[in-house]
This record gives C-alpha cells, structure tokens and sequence, in this order.
C-alpha cells in the first residue's frame, strides 16, 4: 500500500447505470487511473450489470496499482443491484462470505 | 416517479385498453399510432420501457424495434412486442429486431402490468 | 373510459376495418399486387381477431382466424389471390362483417354459410385451389367444427403464455425444493434490453435465493468490452415454486443466455462456491447510511401481489366513476339540464389520449334544434329592432349584425359536426353488386370516386336505402349479361361507378353503368300502355328517360326477386325528394345510364327565396332557381285555355302559376303583375314559376311538415320566419312535375306523382 498517495479522485456515478452508460463511466475511469478514488454512488437510481463489471474491473485494475478505490454514500438502488447480482457494493468484489 | 411508458398500436381499441390499464396501474402513458409516429414521438417521450404492436401500416413492429435499437438515446430501453402471434417464427423476429420480451394478446390487463414489471427497474 | 365504452370502439373500428378489408380485397380483384395492399388487408382482419379476442368474443375470433391464416397465404406469396381465390375472400368478408353485426347486436350468422366458407378458406391455405364455379354453399352441408386449428407453422393459434405464478398454485408443489441454477447472459440479452440483475431480482421473489457471482471471466478494466457479458451467476434457490416457474423467470432472455435448472442434489446444498443469500443480512451493511430503510423491502411477490391489487382497486374505482356517469346520463335524457353528464363525459374523454371525442347524436341533434331555435330568434329579434328603429345606425343594429354573423358562424360549426364521409354508404354498396351480380350471374365491378366526400349523417344514413335500390336494379337490369355484352363487342365483365362529389353547396351522387341504357322504345310504350303519357305525346330523350320514375313504372319484362316489385323507381325518387333532393337520368342506348342525385348537404337549413303567393308567404329553394324575371306582356305567348308560355332569350319556357298548381287560386294570375322565377327541374328542363311578388333571399330553418302536420303534395316542408309567420317551403320538382302532367294529359291530371287537386 503506498502511503504518500495524491488527494483521492472523486467520482459521482450517473443516475442511470445502464447500457449506455457503461461506456461513459469505462471511459471516464479510463482516465482516472493512478490515484486513488471515492466513487460517489448516492444518485444511482436504477443499475445494470455491465456498470457494475466496469466498477468491478475498475476495482481490480485499483487494487493492481495499488491505489485505493472505494464506494461511499451509495444509494439504495445501488445497493440492492449489487445485493442482487452477489457483488460487494463497498468493494466491488464477489461477495464472499 | 411514474414509470413511463410508449405504446405503438394501429388499433383503437387495443390503444384505448392499454390506455386505461397503464394509467389505472399508475404509468405515465404515451401513445403512437404505427412505427412512424412511435419514432417520432419518442425523443420527445424518454420512456422507461416500450410496448408495440407487429403488424402496423407504414412501419412495423419490427422495422420499429430496429429504429429504436438504432437510436444512440433510446437504444438500451425495453420493449414488449404485443402481438396475437405466439409462433416462434414471429417471436423470433421480434427478437432479432431487438425486443425485449413479448405479450401474448388477448392480453389480460395483470399479464401486461407483469411484463412490464419484469423488464424494468 | 370502462370495458364497455372500450367494447364500442371496437366495434367502430370493426366497421373500418371491415371498410378497410373489402376495399383491399377489392383492389386485389382489380390486379393490385402492392405488397402493402395485401398487408392492409391482413392487417385489418388481424386487428378484428385481436380485439375479438381481448372481449372473449370467440365465433369472431375463430373465423377471423381461418380468414387470416388463408390471407397470410397470400402475404407470403404462398397463395395467388387469382378471381377465384378473392372471390372466396370477400365472402368471407361478408361473413366477417355478419359476425361483427352479430357481436354487437346479438342475433346469429348464417352457420352454413360461414362453416362453408371455412372449409373453403382451409382448403385455400392448404393449397387447394377453388373450383372455378362460385357456388360452394353446398359444401356447407357437411358439419365442420367452429374452429379448425391449423397445426402447420403457418398458423397462428394464440396460446396465451402463462405468467400467473404469483397467484397460482402449481399442482406440484415441492414443499422447499431447492433449485441450483446456473445462469450466464450474452452480450445480446443487454443490447435487446435485457438486464440479468432484473432477472435475479424477479428470481430472488420466487423464494429463498443465494447467489455467487462468477467474475473469473471479467477482462481487465482496459480489455474489456463495456457492453460485453461477463458476469455469470450461480443460484441456488428454496422455493416452492416449480421448475417451470424458474424457467417463466427467464422466459424473455433464453435465447440469449446460458441456462441451467436442476434440482439440487439434498445432501450438498453449497458446493465449493461460497454463496451470498439473498436478501442477506443487513448488518454486514450496517456502516451503510442509507440502508436502514431496508426493512421496507417487502417479500418479493408482495410488491407484485400489492401492484396487481393497486391496479385492480383501481379498474374499480374507475368502474364505479363510470357506472356513476351512466346513472347521471340518464337522469339527465329526463330532465333537461346535461352538464353533470356533460362534466362526467369530459373527464373520461380527457383520460383518453385520442384527438376526437365520440358523442351521442342525440346531443348534436339537441344543439342543431337549438341553434335553429337560436337563428329564428336571432332573425326576429333583428326583425323587431329595424322595426322599431329606424335610423339604421344605432349600436344596437350593429350588435345585432355581429350577433347575425356568429349565429351563422355557430350554426355552420355545428353543421360540420354531423358532416361524415359518404365511404360506410358506398362500401356498403359493394357488397349488394357481389351478392346481386352472384344471384343474377352477372360478373360486375364496382369503381367508387369520392368517397370522402362529407354529408350531414342524417342524409348519409336516409342515402342508403334508395342508393341500395337504384344499384340493385343497376346489377339487375341496368347491366346485360356477359353474353349479351360479348355479343355487344363488350367486356364481358359490367362497370358500375359510384362516385359523389360537392357543386355549388350540395352534393352530388352519380351512379353510372356501362349496360344497354333506357330501350326508350319500350318505355314509351308502357308509359302510353299505362295511360301516363298520351299516345301522340311529344317527348325529348329526356323527358322518356325520366318516365320510369314515375308511380307503378315498370318496364322489366320478368320481375325478379333482386328488385322485388319491379323498377320502382319512383320509391326511389320520392325517398330522394324527401330529402330535398334531385333526381334524373341521362342515358344513351348501349352505353349504359347515368343517375344523378343531388343532395343538399344538411337538412337543417335551406338558403331560400321568400315570395308572396295569393296572399300566402312561400320560400323557394335558391339552388332551384336559375333567374328571376318580370314578364312583359309580349314575352306571353298563350297556347289553349290554361297554357303559357314565357320567351326568354329567343327560347319558350312554360310558364306555371304557382298559386294555381297549389290550389291558392280558382284562376291564372296575370303573368305581368307578378314575377317568375326561372327554375331548373331534375330532368325536366326549365320552367317560369309565377308567383306574385319576392319578399327576400334568407336562410330558413326547415321545420318538418311530415313530423308536425302532415305531408302536403308541392311542399316540401315549413319554416318559421324572423316575423314569427310559418311559411311553406316550396317542393319545385313536384310543382314542375305537375304542371308537366297538367301539359302532357290535362284529363289525367290526377294521375301524376302529385295529385294537386287533393292538396287544400
């Protein structure tokens, strides 16, 4: 884990996770590589499953760089997709128990 | 927030029982009258899922569905095909176009209200 | 809006589509190989099908069905609609439209007929070709059942797919069979707008779920695809549902999904894959501040359960509001006042998203008698103002002028109201050619022009009946059969046009034929035969022609069952003059002849002459007058004891006194002091109607003289005028008929249509 990492990035997701979207938030992630990340989940109204496998690749690619990424203040939506689909909405990981 | 949806039927009668099951269910209803106008009306529309008919004059279910799959915006929205037809050939066709899930008719206003519910959020 | 209301727009647009459907099949017969048309017509019987369906009105929906499977046929070019093929179809047209008829109004079809007409359309689609003679009735006799099903893929047999597992036991129900369901999507189930975490939530409401997501195939972040599928699940679910129930879950995304359900084997419920249940445990939440709210998330089929509730209360309420409605409308049909009613129906047609709003006749003919009120009122109110007011310029007469002008504004809008298309008439008539010309052998086209021509719907629905009777006798006796017409040099094949267009404020019906024309030889024989006309009469064309329309004419030889009592014609005639109009016909020998009706297009109101007659106020129609004139006395010519004759620009004119026709007077008027008005007559040539002096030229609302007193030979109705007098509107067709009657034959002058002499 680095410890003098820059100020994190903060990125607020759409409203609407779908088909569409998917490409948006990849690309916005894209550019974000490098520093760590607070994903601000708190508007998600409706979520689909290929935003999800962005965020969970983005989680991945974070957790390659050693950077930190992370969920914060997500709503319920958001939450019960992820419930839904067996992903950790805080970590973006499989959820294991 | 009331979901949204675009009907795309020739028949008055099915427009008008759809109109009173959507509405009596709570959606937000917006109506075309074949595959033209059901393109033109959904920039304006923004539905949250849509339902259409197969056979239409001037464009059809099929062409329909293609224009909306086509359409930057609107690709990613849900669409029931209703239809009297539940041969495969036909289903299948709708499906290449893009649809989503179908309604058999008669339809009984439960069975559209249901479908509706299983493809949106 | 209730199921009801609903009902009746359906059947409106069975009407259309049925319109639809003939003129189609019609096109078809006349070679029209449009693609589009062949789908029009599928279409058209589809829509009725499915609207049948949705109202459980099963006879329908089972013809409907045969009818569209053959047609489909045809849409796929698996059968060629030659004359025979379509020959079937529209009878089964016909009976189509029967069974709508019978849906509505209750009574039944013909049931041989249209098993018959079953077999014939399975015979068709099965790719047998119909034998050339038309008269298959008899293959009827054999009982066929209602409705065959097609079993080749063709046919679309409706099977309701069932998606009631919510409320419907199944009959298998495993008390908590657990299920392992392995389910990965493909990138089309997204594209086709699909969304697997949907379907695991719809899945997570058919009992206990755990779930383990498979990420092992997630690229990293920059490979991977965005919209590609990587995710896969694997499920296992307690439920007590069946399997069938699991597989419903995924019924719109199988073909685009890798899917397994088996029952898990008992002794290992989890496997190596850890799984999450479903709804889990919120404390593994907890730090989450939003998730508190989570009890609020009721057991799945709750939600759905509760949304179908919801629905249902509401389709209630809304039957309660509309059942409301009904009770308040009819309150309202015995006392007068409509606004609650009117209120009532506003709100339901506010609901409905269409452009037009359907109301009841009774309330437009209700506002037509009022606006009528309304003119009459308006125009003695104007009246008695200039009466008492004479300088002209007052604000009151300018009031009054604007109040003129809207009243006619009003009075035109609400005429449009009532104005239809002349279409459901004329595509009615197509059907008595193919049923006639099917009786009589006759093989005959129908060509229609005009058919949106717009009428006031009293005058459509009064147009049937005579048009129905003058193209029966078209079929009948106007066209030859196809030897005679081969042996002519003609197409075997008879022509018959309808077609109506607007003239100068009316409307014009002309229904021509390309048959033999009037044999005037033989229609003056029978006029003479018959004492309507003398031996040594002088007759144009013309005047022979229009002989059949006079009372108990008939000139066919045999009389058939298709006209009844013969030609009739002069039935045909009055339903017509009753209507204010016009009728006559032009004809020429060998190439057929031509009816002409001229329609006014509303029978509210009248553009009228006011005259003064003996004393009397009379109106006459301004479309019947051509000039006005003040005879000289050298322009007189006298011929006999009562005849006059009246030159105008070098031609003579027969000059009719008006108050001695109607009985108004015991002798002729001086022609000099009194003026003539030039009127044109159906087929009749021009007459000089004496009357004694012109009052003025305005629109008068015509009072029915049939409705309130009786029927009065020469008048075709009353008016009230802005005075507050009643004043007879004049019938100048049976006028001019009668003074022709009174020239032709005087001794027989009770003979014509019009016995005067009875008039009082």
């Amino acid at each position: 884990m680095a410890s003098n990492k820059p100020a994190p990035g903060s990125l607020k997701l759409s409203p609407i996770l779908d088909l569409n979207e998917a490409s948006v938030l990849h690309g916005k992630l894209m550019s974000m590589r490098g520093s760590d990340v607070v994903i601000d989940a708190s508007d998600v109204e409706r979520a689909g499953v290929q935003c999800a496998q962005v965020l969970v690749a983005a989680a991945r690619a974070w957790a390659a760089d050693g950077k930190s990424f992370l969920v914060e203040s997500a709503s319920d939506a958001f939450d019960k997709t992820a419930r839904l689909i067996g992903i950790d909405a805080k970590q973006l990981v499989a959820k294991e128990i | 927030m009331k979901k949204k949806v675009l009907t795309v039927d020739d028949s008055r009668t099915i427009r008008n029982m759809l109109l009173v099951t959507l509405n009596n269910a709570g959606f937000e209803t917006i109506q075309a009258e074949d595959g033209v106008e059901g393109l033109e009306v959904l920039e304006g529309a923004n539905p949250d899922v849509i339902v259409t008919d197969i056979n239409m004059p001037r464009l059809d279910g099929f062409g329909f569905i293609e224009g909306v799959r086509r359409n930057e915006k609107y690709r990613a929205v849900p669409i029931l095909v209703l239809t009297t037809e539940s041969d495969q050939e036909k289903k299948n066709r709708a499906r290449q176009a893009g649809a989503t899930g179908w309604i058999v008719k008669p339809f009984d206003p439960a069975k559209l209200i249901d479908a509706i519910e299983r493809v949106t959020a | 809006m209730d199921m009801n209301e609903i009902k009746e727009i359906f059947f409106q647009e069975c009407e259309e589509q049925l319109a639809e459907l003939e003129s189609g099949l019609l096109k078809l017969n006349d070679g029209d190989r449009d693609p589009e048309t062949v789908n029009a017509v599928f279409r058209a019987v589809h829509s009725i099908k499915g609207g049948a369906g949705a109202f459980g009105l099963d006879d329908l929906v089972s013809f409907a069905h045969v009818f569209e499977t053959t047609l489909d046929c045809v849409r796929s070019n698996r059968l060629e609609p030659t004359p025979d093929v379509l020959k079937v179809m529209l009878k089964s047209a016909d009976v189509l439209a029967d069974l709508v008829t019978a849906s509505r109004d209750g009574g039944s079809v013909d049931a041989a007929r249209s098993r018959g007409l079953v077999k014939e359309l399975e015979a068709l689609a099965n790719g047998e070709l119909p034998a050339p003679s038309v008269h298959t009735e008899a293959a009827a006799a054999k009982p066929a059942e209602a409705a065959p099903q097609p079993t080749d893929e063709s046919g679309f047999q409706p099977i309701p797919f069932s998606f009631d597992g919510f409320d419907e036991e199944d009959e298998v129900t495993l008390e908590g069979s657990a299920y392992e369901i392995v389910f990965k999507p493909r990138r089309e189930l997204y594209s086709k707008g699909n969304e697997a975490a949907l379907l695991l939530r719809d899945l997570s409401r058919l009992g206990e779920m755990s779930i383990h997501c498979d990420t092992d195939a997630l690229p990293a972040l920059d490979q991977m695809d965005p919209e590609e599928a990587y995710f896969a699940w694997k499920i296992s679910l307690k439920t007590t549902r069946g399997e069938e129930d699991i597989r419903t879950v995924f019924e719109f995304a199988e073909w685009d999904c890798d899917l397994e359900v088996k029952l898990a084997e008992p002794a290992r419920p989890d496997e190596e894959q850890p799984m999450v249940p479903v709804p889990f445990d919120l404390s593994i939440l907890d730090e989450t501040p939003t998730s508190e709210e989570e009890s609020e998330e009721p057991s799945a089929s709750g939600i759905v359960a509760a949304t179908l509730a919801a629905a249902e209360t509401a389709t209630n309420v809304t039957r309660l509001a509309s059942v409301a409605a009904r009770v308040a409308e009819r309150q309202e049909a015995s006392a007068a006042a409509a606004a609650p009613a009117i209120a009532a129906q506003n709100t339901a047609a506010a609901s409905s998203a269409g452009q037009t709003i359907r109301v009841d006749l009774d309330r437009v003919d209700r506002l037509i008698n009022l606006v009528g009120e309304l003119v009459i009122n308006q125009a003695m109110l104007s009246q008695s103002v200039i009466e008492n007011d004479a300088t002209g310029t007052s604000s009151i007469n300018m009031g009054l002028e604007e109040l003129q002008q809207l009243t006619r504004e009003i009075q035109d809008s609400v005429m449009a109201i009532r104005a239809q298309p002349v279409k459901p008439v004329f595509q009615r008539m197509s059907r008595i050619v193919r049923e006639v010309a099917d009786m009589v052998g006759k093989s005959i086209r129908l060509v229609t022009e005009g058919e949106n021509t717009e009428v006031d719907k009293t005058v459509i629905d009064k147009l049937a009946e005579p048009l129905t009777h003058m193209i029966r006798n078209a079929v009948d006796h106007g066209i030859e059969t196809p030897e005679k017409r081969e042996a002519a040099g003609k197409s075997p094949e008879g022509t018959i046009k309808l077609t109506a267009k607007h003239r100068s404020g009316r409307i014009l019906i002309e229904l021509q034929d390309d048959g033999a024309g009037i044999n005037r030889e033989r229609v003056r024989q029978k006029a003479i035969d018959n004492d309507l006309i003398a031996a040594d009469a002088n007759l144009t064309d013309d005047e022979i022609d229009n002989l059949i329309f006079m009372p108990g004419f008939s000139t066919a030889d045999k009389i058939s069952d298709i006209s009844g009592r013969g030609v009739g014609m002069d039935v045909v005639k009055r339903s017509i003059q009753a209507l204010g109009g016009r009728i006559s016909i032009s004809s020429r020998p060998g190439h057929g002849s031509t009816f002409t009706m001229s329609l006014p297009l509303t029978l509210a109101v009248l553009d009228g002459m006011v005259v003064t007659v003996a004393g009397q106020t009379l109106v006459v129609p301004l479309t019947a007058i051509v000039e006005t004139l003040q005879p000289e006395a050298s322009a007189i010519h006298s011929f006999g004891a009562n005849h006059r004759l009246i030159s105008i620009r070098n031609s003579f004119c027969p000059l009719v006194d008006v108050g001695r026709i109607l009985n108004f007077r015991a002798i002729q008027a001086n022609p000099v002091e009194g003026v003539a008005l030039l009127v044109e007559s159906e087929g009749g040539g021009q007459r000089a109607l004496m009357v004694d002096a012109i009052q003025g030229q305005r629109q008068v609302v015509i009072k029915s003289l049939e409705a309130n007193y009786t029927h009065v030979p020469g008048i075709a109705a009353a008016t009230i005028l802005g005075d507050g007098r009643v004043a007879l509107i004049l019938d100048v067709d049976a006028v001019v008929a009668a003074s022709r009657g009174q020239a032709l034959k005087p001794e027989l002058a009770l003979k014509p249509e019009m016995p005067l002499a009875a008039a009082g």
